[in-house]
Parts: structure tokens; C-alpha cells; sequence
């Protein structure tokens, strides 16, 4: 059921940039379709396939909390992490955005390696704002293609469109997400869960990343998640916790999960904020006359990125009074020197990083339209992520829990680890978990 | 609830199956471990032996010697005399790791303190003190985990509150009969400043035993005397040299409701300066206590008792000082709000929010004298609200009781501490706290009017008292009859969990990845000294959860 397209290669980068569908699924599974290179495992075809029997899943619940998997509503979930080794201490990395995390998953490398920092930036050469879906836009190698090279099939099933955006034609068999909800531009978690199913039947790759997005994108969008009751999330959390279970209970039932890992984490958690905790740094920087009309802000939610776009000559002079603007604006926890060795972030991120107080959330440019959703994520509040690793195969520690702080950049050398994968020139700069 | 009373505590006797169940077999005879074929001189080494403030390369140990009959504690008197050290992998002393000579006199009330370095982490270790061929008795210490270990587990001792004129040191004996704990956690109220007759034993006020001096500490030999007291009492000697402690101090290391310049129970025209009073309680406690001040285990370099230990990646341990920098206590509605006013001062509180918010270890433990879980009192009939007042110290405000020497008293730094928590989303915060006398587990909601829907940034557990006087020595009622003000407080509070306030003890807090639990041993009558030790109860919260619940029983 493969769609062969003459070069795939390249359609994908096309399809990817265009936003286009090739395809199609229906729930139910019959005609989900994938896209792949011509002849799995063929990218680097001087490696023969590989016959080893181990599986690798990665499946990301984007914007699960920590404390969810104890909420009573998640037990699959619940019962995967207790009796796996656990990471009660885990944590998505700056900025703690959707697309950032998931390339440190696949590449084990911070964004001044990777490229991508966060989901919005400001393209100096574009001279405009975007979302970093392009697969130019990582330039880190991922074992997406590393393992294709070595003749291991990998697969993706990610519910996001810029997620598929920006892994483009990386991996062996991809599914493009379908049907899309308008406005969030994610589809579904019945729908990814049907076509993730269908991958292993079809196809079995032996690394899987899966990217489930309903909760996430119920978060986003609950009106009673401000208040606590996150009406919309408790039911999406059981929702998804019900279809991963069906997913186990397949890779039982084909046989693999005892030759197999389960690697189970958050992308990072969510924050709510009410409608009077916006911050808005446009007005306050258009009112310095040093700043004003010099500065592009990248609104990520609850991370601002502010660049400075006049002389480089002084830019130092800019970023000492953009900082100083921002950590006076109310509800504003901190605006970091974008190049502060801890935060790992290249150039794209701009020069200013602000982070936002619990509760808050940034609308730039636009106080009002810019960002109207109550739940965010991108400031420390929502750091913590659950973290765990599943699975029958024999190096998963049974009942295990460990206290090291794990880390999203961790995926990559784990799963790496498992294969027998090599580190990339340069390293890992997260470490195995196993 | 059905709660034993004391009769039926005492009736049940041995047969207290929980709590003998859970006390390790081979339970120590009072005093230390015995080394084959030496004889503790207990005339030279009279208080003891102890341990403290353990880091992975360096313990603190100390004693006191009595070099010549008329070198009592605080007299000023003797010779100044070299003691002998030694730090050994056996009981035996075969394998003598480390040892070295200490000089000790008059000017330090012969105590010997000595930071011990080039230990191996994460193991134990025994050490003993001689004196002229004459020998100390042999105590027990342990290293901590190296920085980056993964540790799996922490298991700590948990007291505070030791009167000794209202009750004999039987929690004491229930941690040194202890083999599975790696450190004792002091919360505070080690000793007391009273003289006999002021604060003794419920509410006919009997002194179970009198304090020495029989006067209020004041001077510098008195607070020497008394801390000499407390350490000739074997159960607590025992307990010290059988785990290293990790010790803060309350109110009454110095006097009673102490504050920046002064206290309830200091009457300047008559005990002089507060802070000259302050400042000779802080020097017995650095002479007599196994702990470092300002960061070393010498005498006069600086007071400085809030400090941070590290057990791997598993715990950090922050131990606060209240007293010596806060605010004088006000139950004024707009002055306990005051963001002028404070209970940390401003530099331990930009320390414990930096603790708070590092990475390197999963859970925040911070060793709390004073409880910070918001308390209002409801609807209690006067008396028993006067009665609570009395234990507790929380203070009826305006028909709104509230807490006012605790964090209650000082919201502003609390809120500076609950934001820091939620900004970050720190996890496992967890505030370990005594003071009070009573034994609660709550869980710190970030806003308490919108609690449960606004989540909660920690949770606490607070420890019951060795022997001070709680609820029901105050009311004259049997333990149990507390049960009623209990449950009020825990209607008008629905973020505490769990709470005892008749009953005395210690507590174990287990820590692991996944969760940390708090188990609570209680006594059966305070005035034996070998009464029986009962396991209460046991409330745990796990791993991110900002929650609290019961457990099945005590940690195993």
C-alpha cells in the first residue's frame, strides 16, 4: 500500500511545502495510505535490510502533564509506566514548544544544532514571522534516516501538519495526518492511532514515532481549563489512553512487543490562563525610541522572541533595554539573553527570550488576536512532562524508577542505543535512559 | 474515627503490633554501639557522641569530655586537653580510615567538634573519641550519596519538640532501635528555655523531671547546662550516636515566639539584650550541636544555620532558620499580609527559592520549623479555640483565627514562595515540619479560597512532639478526645489531609522515586521512658502529583 512516487524524496519536500495531501485515509483502517521512499529500507541501499527483530516505538501524548497518568483516567498508560522504568522527574527543553522537542527526540541534539528552537520564528531573510515546518528548517541528522540507512524501516505517524512538515521525506514510511481539523491543522487521535495500527501491519517499521495530538489540542482550546475543571482535556486524556492501549494489545498480539521498547513522554505540559493575563510586549517596545520599529516578535504561546533587527553594532544596547521593557510588564517571569549557554538556542531564536508567569500567556503582535486561547505552553511552568520506557524486550528494567532528570534530547541516544546506532558526529547531547 | 486512647495504648502493651513490627530486630540497649573489648568511660564522655550533616565526602562529629571531676558543663573549668579521634569501616576499629587530634578547653565548654573529611560517599562508618587512653562510647555515622548518584532511596528520622520536663525521650529510643534509617531530621524546640514549674507535663504542669539549671536559660553557662542535660538522656544519646542528625533550630534553642530583635518570653529590663542573649544560645548550640554554622564545624565564624544537603539525584534537603531574621509576630489582618514584614528575611528567602528551583535533584525537601499550610481554625467553641490557640500558637484574629507565628503570620513570603513554585512548575516540593506538636499531611493549595480547582504547589507533612504538650494535655481529655476539633479544622481546611493532635512521637519519611511517605510512630505514656511505640498512621504523595494520601501502613 505504498504510494511509489517516482522520486519521493523530493514530492515530499513539495508536498510538505505546499501543505498538500496525497492522500486519504478513512478511519477504519482500509486505505490509509503511506508515503515512502521506493523499497523500504533502500535509502541507503548498499546497507542490506537489517534482520533484527527489535521494535522501537516513540509515542508522544503532546502536552500531557506529568500528574495526568495519576489522574485515574489514563490507566493503559498508568500500567505501562509503573511496570517500565520511569522518569518521575522529566523535562521538555526550551522552548517548550511542539516542534523543537519532538527534533530533540529524533536527533538528541539542542536547537543551536538543530536549527529549530521553537514553532514561530521571525525569518530574517523572509522579513516575516512563520512556523518552522520546512524540512530544511532541521539540519541535525534524526535516526529517522539514520536507521533507514542502515536498512532498519522507520515510520512516522504524526497527528501535526508542520510535524510532517519539517520531517518531510526523513523517514522510510510516512502517513501524511488526516482528516484535518481546521484551524488546529491536526487530525485527530482516532484517526492517527488507525493509521499507526495500519503501519505495522503493513509495513513494521522497526522505528515507529507517533505523535498524538488530541490532547494537546483540547487543551489549547478549553474554555474551563482556567477554572481547573479542564472539561474537554479529562475526556480527550481517556480518549487517547483508551486508543493506546489497542495499540499495545496490536503490537501483542503481531508479536512485538516482547522484542520491543516503548518509549512514552510529552512534547511539554499545558498552562491555562485566563483572559486577563495577557501579555503584549509590541506596544511597550514601540513606545522606546531606540526600539521602536526595530524589533520582530515571534509570539510562542508562553514564549516571546524578540529580534532586534536595526545595526548589529548595537544590538547589545537593544537587548539590555528589551530586557529590561519586558521583566517590567506585568506577568513576565524572565526575558533571557537569547545566548545564555543553559538555553541551547541558536540565532533563530532571536536575541531576547521571554518566558511568561504561570497563568499568563503572550499575544504579540496583537494584543487581542494575536493568541485568544486559554491553554499555552513555552515558559518553565510547563517544563515538567511524564517520561517513561515500556515494552517486553529484556533491557527495559521491570518496576524500575529512577530519579536523573530525563529530558526530551534523551529519545534519540535511547533508541539509538537499543539499535546499536552509533552517536552522530558531534554526540548526543542528551544521554540513553537505558 | 476510631482512635485508641492512651489506657487502651497502654493496655495492648508489647502486643502494639504495627509499631513492634516495624521497629528493626535487635533493638540497641540505650547508649551506642558497643565496641569488643573497650569499655565506654562514661564519667569522661558523660553526653554522648553524635553526628551530623553528612555530604558525601565529609561528616561532622562530635562529643564532650569531662577531663576532671569539677569540669562540668558551663563551669568554665579544666584543662584544656587534646582529644583523639578516629573514623573506622568496622565497629572494631581494625580499619581505622581516618583520625586526627582535637584541642578542647573552658573556652568551648570541652566540646569537640570536628568536620571529618576524605570519607568515601554513600557509606557507613563508625567513630569514637579518646581521651587519655580513656575512651568514648562508639557511634555510627554514614556519608552521603555522591551529587550524581542515582539514589533510590532516602529514609530519615523525623522530630522535633523535646521538652524534657514534660516527658521521658522514649521517641528517641524508638529511632536509635532503628537499622533502616540513613539520617535524622531535627526540626526544631531541641531543648527548652524554661525553668522547672513553667512548662511541664499537661495541664496540671508537672515536670516529669526538672530542667538544670532550675532557672530560665539566660547566660551562656546556662544554656551550656541545659543542653548538658538534654544529652546525658540515654535514649537520646543513643539516637545520636546510632545516625548522624541534621539538625535546625525553633524558637526555644533561644526562648519562646523569638523574632530579629527580640521575644515573647524575653523581658530585656531584667535578661539584658535580646541579641547578646541570642548570640550565647547560638554558642552553646554551636558547641553542643553535630552541625555545621556557616558552613563549617568551627566555633565563632558565623551563625548562619540555614543550609543545603544533597542525597544524589534523589533529594535535596534545605534546612530554614525562622527565627533569627523574621518579623515580630502580629495577628494585625494588615500587617500579616505586609510585604515589608518577613519570616525568612530577604536573603534566606532568595536562597530558598534558588533551592527550590534546581534541577539537580527530584524531590525539595525542606526542613521547616514553623508549618506553612494555610490554617483557619472554623467554627470552634471558644474554649476549645483557646485550648488549640495555646498548643498550636495559632491566634483567634477578628472571629477569623489564624496562624500568625507560622508562615500563616507572614503571607507575603509565602506567596513569594508559592508563585516561584507554580512559575516553574517545580515538582515534588515537600515541606517537612514540627513546632506545633500535632501531626498533619496537607498539601499547599496555591490559592486556598479556589482550592481544589487551583492545584497546589507542594504538600507537607508535619511531625508530632517528642514530649511537648498538645490538645488533649491542654484540654485534660483523654488522647482521641481531640477528635471533634480535628475534624473542624479539617472541614474548614480541605487541603489538609491528616491530623493528630493528641498524640506524641516521631515520624519516618521514606523517600523514593516514585514517592515519599511519612509515617507517624506514637507513644504510649511520654512519662515512661520505656512505653510502648505504636505505628499511627501513614500518608504518602507521589511523584508530581502535589497531593497527598494515605498509605497502606508504614513503609517497609
Amino acid at each position: 500500500m505504498t504510494a511509489g512516487h517516482v522520486d519521493q524524496r523530493v514530492a515530499g519536500l513539495a508536498e510538505a511545502r505546499a501543505g498538500r495531501r496525497t492522500l486519504l485515509g478513512a478511519a477504519g483502517g482500509a486505505g490509509v495510505l503511506f508515503s515512502t521512499a521506493l523499497g523500504a529500507g533502500t535509502a541507503g541501499a548498499a546497507v542490506p535490510a537489517a534482520r533484527t527483530r527489535k521494535r522501537a516505538y516513540v509515542v508522544v501524548i503532546d502536552g500531557c502533564l506529568p500528574e495526568e497518568i495519576d489522574s485515574g483516567l489514563t490507566p493503559n498508560l498508568q500500567r505501562l509506566r509503573d511496570e517500565g522504568l520511569r522518569h518521575p522527574r522529566a523535562a521538555s527543553l526550551p522552548v517548550m514548544e511542539t516542534i523543537p522537542n519532538h527534533t530533540m527526540m529524533m536527533s538528541g541534539m539542542r536547537p543551536d544544532r538543530t536549527g529549530v528552537p521553537a514553532n514561530s520564528v521571525f525569518d530574517r531573510e523572509l522579513g516575516e514571522v512563520r512556523t518552522l515546518d520546512r524540512p530544511s528548517d532541521l539540519r541535525a541528522p534524526t535516526l529517522l534516516e539514520r536507521l533507514d540507512r542502515r536498512g532498519l524501516r522507520t515510520g512516522t505517524v504524526l497527528s501535526k501538519e508542520y510535524l510532517y512538515g519539517i520531517f518531510g521525506t526523513r523517514a522510510t514510511y510516512r502517513w501524511e495526518p488526516a482528516p484535518i481539523v481546521p484551524v488546529a491543522e491536526y487530525a485527530p487521535d482516532e484517526f492517527t492511532m488507525t493509521a499507526a495500527r495500519e503501519m505495522v501491519t503493513a509495513h513494521d517499521p522497526h522505528l515507529m514515532f507517533v505523535n498524538l495530538g488530541d490532547i494537546d489540542r483540547f487543551g489549547h482550546s478549553d474554555l474551563s481549563g482556567p477554572g481547573g475543571l479542564e472539561l474537554l482535556r479529562r475526556t480527550a486524556l481517556a480518549n487517547t489512553d483508551r486508543l493506546v492501549g489497542g495499540f499495545v494489545d496490536l503490537l501483542r498480539e503481531e508479536g512485538h512487543w516482547e522484542h520491543a521498547i516503548m518509549v512514552v513522554l510529552a512534547d511539554h505540559s499545558m498552562d491555562f490562563s485566563f483572559p486577563d493575563r495577557v501579555i503584549s510586549l509590541t506596544a511597550p517596545l514601540e513606545a522606546d525610541p531606540m526600539l521602536a520599529g526595530q524589533v520582530a516578535i515571534a509570539d510562542n504561546g508562553g514564549a516571546d522572541l524578540l529580534y532586534w533587527l536595526g545595526p548589529a553594532r548595537r544590538r547589545d544596547e537593544a537587548v539590555r533595554r528589551m530586557r529590561a521593557i519586558a521583566e517590567e510588564t506585568d506577568g513576565v517571569l524572565e526575558a533571557l539573553d537569547r545566548r545564555k549557554a543553559s538555553l541551547r538556542l541558536g540565532p533563530e531564536a532571536g536575541d531576547v527570550v521571554v518566558h511568561c508567569r504561570d497563568g499568563w500567556r503572550f499575544s504579540d503582535p496583537d494584543p487581542v488576536t494575536s493568541n485568544p486561547i486559554p491553554g499555552n505552553h513555552g515558559h518553565p511552568a510547563t517544563r515538567p512532562i511524564p517520561f517513561f520506557i515500556s515494552g517486553g524486550h529484556p533491557s527495559v528494567p521491570r518496576r524500575t524508577a529512577r530519579p536523573g532528570l530525563a529530558t526530551t534530547a534523551d529519545v534519540a541516544p535511547t533508541v539509538g542505543q537499543f539499535f546499536g546506532l552509533p552517536a552522530p558526529r558531534g554526540g548526543y547531547d542528551g544521554r540513553s535512559r537505558l | 474515627m476510631t482512635t485508641p486512647t492512651r489506657r487502651t495504648v497502654l493496655r495492648t502493651g508489647a502486643a502494639g503490633a504495627l509499631g513492634t513490627a516495624a521497629l528493626a530486630p535487635g533493638v540497641l540497649s540505650p547508649g551506642a554501639v558497643a565496641a569488643p573489648g573497650a569499655r565506654a568511660d562514661r564519667r569522661t564522655f558523660a553526653h554522648g557522641v553524635a553526628s551530623g550533616d553528612p555530604l558525601p565526602r565529609r561528616v561532622v562529629i562530635w562529643t564532650r569530655v569531662t577531663p576532671t571531676p569539677a569540669s562540668t558543663p558551663g563551669s568554665g573549668k579544666g584543662p584544656q586537653v587534646t582529644v583523639r579521634w578516629e573514623v573506622a569501616r568496622d565497629a572494631a576499629f581494625t580499619r581505622v580510615v581516618r583520625r586526627g587530634n582535637a584541642v578542647t578547653g573552658p573556652s568551648r565548654d570541652h566540646t569537640v567538634k570536628v568536620d571529618v573529611d576524605g570519607l568515601d560517599a554513600d557509606r557507613w562508618y563508625h567513630y569514637r573519641f579518646v581521651l587519655d587512653g580513656r575512651r568514648s562510647p562508639v557511634g555510627r555515622l554514614r556519608t552521603a550519596p555522591r551529587a550524581r548518584a542515582a539514589v533510590r532511596r532516602l529514609r530519615l528520622g523525623v522530630v522535633s519538640c523535646a521538652n524534657w520536663q514534660a516527658g521521658m525521650f522514649a521517641a528517641y529510643r524508638g529511632i536509635a532501635a532503628r537499622d533502616d534509617l540513613d539520617a535524622v531530621l531535627c526540626l526544631g524546640d531541641y531543648l527548652y528555655e524554661y525553668a522547672p514549674g513553667e512548662y511541664g507535663y499537661g495541664n496540671g504542669n508537672v515536670d516529669v523531671r526538672p530542667h538544670d539549671p532550675a532557672r530560665e536559660m539566660v547566660s551562656l553557662e546556662d544554656y551550656r547546662r541545659r543542653h548538658a542535660q538534654y544529652k546525658t538522656d540515654p535514649d537520646l544519646q543513643a539516637a545520636h550516636a546510632r545516625y548522624p542528625w541534621i539538625v535546625t533550630w525553633d524558637d526555644h534553642e533561644t526562648t519562646n515566639d523569638a523574632w530579629r530583635n527580640g521575644a515573647e518570653n524575653h523581658q530585656p529590663d531584667t535578661e539584658g539584650d535580646f541579641k547578646a542573649r541570642r548570640a550565647r544560645a547560638h554558642r552553646a548550640y554551636d558547641e553542643w550541636m553535630p552541625v555545621r554554622m556557616d558552613g563549617t564545624a568551627r566555633l565563632g565564624d558565623g551563625t548562619r544555620l540555614y543550609r543545603r544537603l544533597t542525597w544524589g539525584k534523589l533529594a535535596e534537603i534545605s534546612m530554614l532558620d525562622l527565627r533569627t531574621y523574621r518579623s515580630e509576630q502580629s495577628s494585625d489582618p494588615q500587617a500579616i499580609s505586609d510585604p515589608a514584614r518577613t519570616i525568612t528575611g530577604k536573603r534566606q528567602l532568595a536562597w530558598l527559592l534558588d533551592s527550590l528551583g534546581r534541577r539537580a535533584s527530584q524531590w525539595k525537601v525542606v526542613g521547616n520549623p514553623v508549618m506553612i499550610a494555610p490554617v483557619t481554625l472554623g467554627a470552634l467553641p471558644t474554649a476549645k479555640a483557646q485550648a488549640v490557640t495555646e498548643v498550636t500558637g495559632l491566634a483567634p484574629d477578628e472571629g477569623v483565627p489564624i496562624n500568625v507565628d507560622q508562615w500563616d503570620g507572614y503571607t507575603a513570603d509565602r506567596r513569594q514562595v508559592f508563585d516561584h513554585l507554580r512559575d516553574l512548575n517545580i515538582d515534588d516540593a515537600l515541606f517537612v515540619t514540627g513546632d506545633i506538636h500535632s501531626a498533619w499531611a496537607a498539601e499547599l493549595p496555591f490559592e486556598k479560597g479556589t482550592y481544589p480547582l487551583s492545584g497546589t504547589v507542594g504538600v507537607e507533612f508535619v511531625c508530632s512532639s517528642v514530649t511537648s504538650n498538645n490538645l488533649d494535655d491542654i484540654t485534660g481529655g483523654p488522647e482521641g478526645s481531640s477528635a471533634a476539633v480535628e475534624a473542624t479544622i479539617k472541614g474548614a481546611n480541605p487541603h489538609i489531609k491528616y491530623l493528630d493532635f493528641d498524640r506524641h512521637g516521631f515520624s519516618v519519611l521514606d523517600i523514593t522515586p516514585v514517592r515519599a511517605q511519612m509515617d507517624w510512630f506514637v507513644l504510649g505514656d511520654r512519662r515512661e521512658a520505656d512505653t510502648t511505640i505504636t505505628h499511627s498512621a501513614s500518608w504518602l504523595t507521589r511523584a508530581s502529583s502535589g497531593t497527598v494520601e494515605q498509605a497502606e501502613g508504614p513503609a517497609r
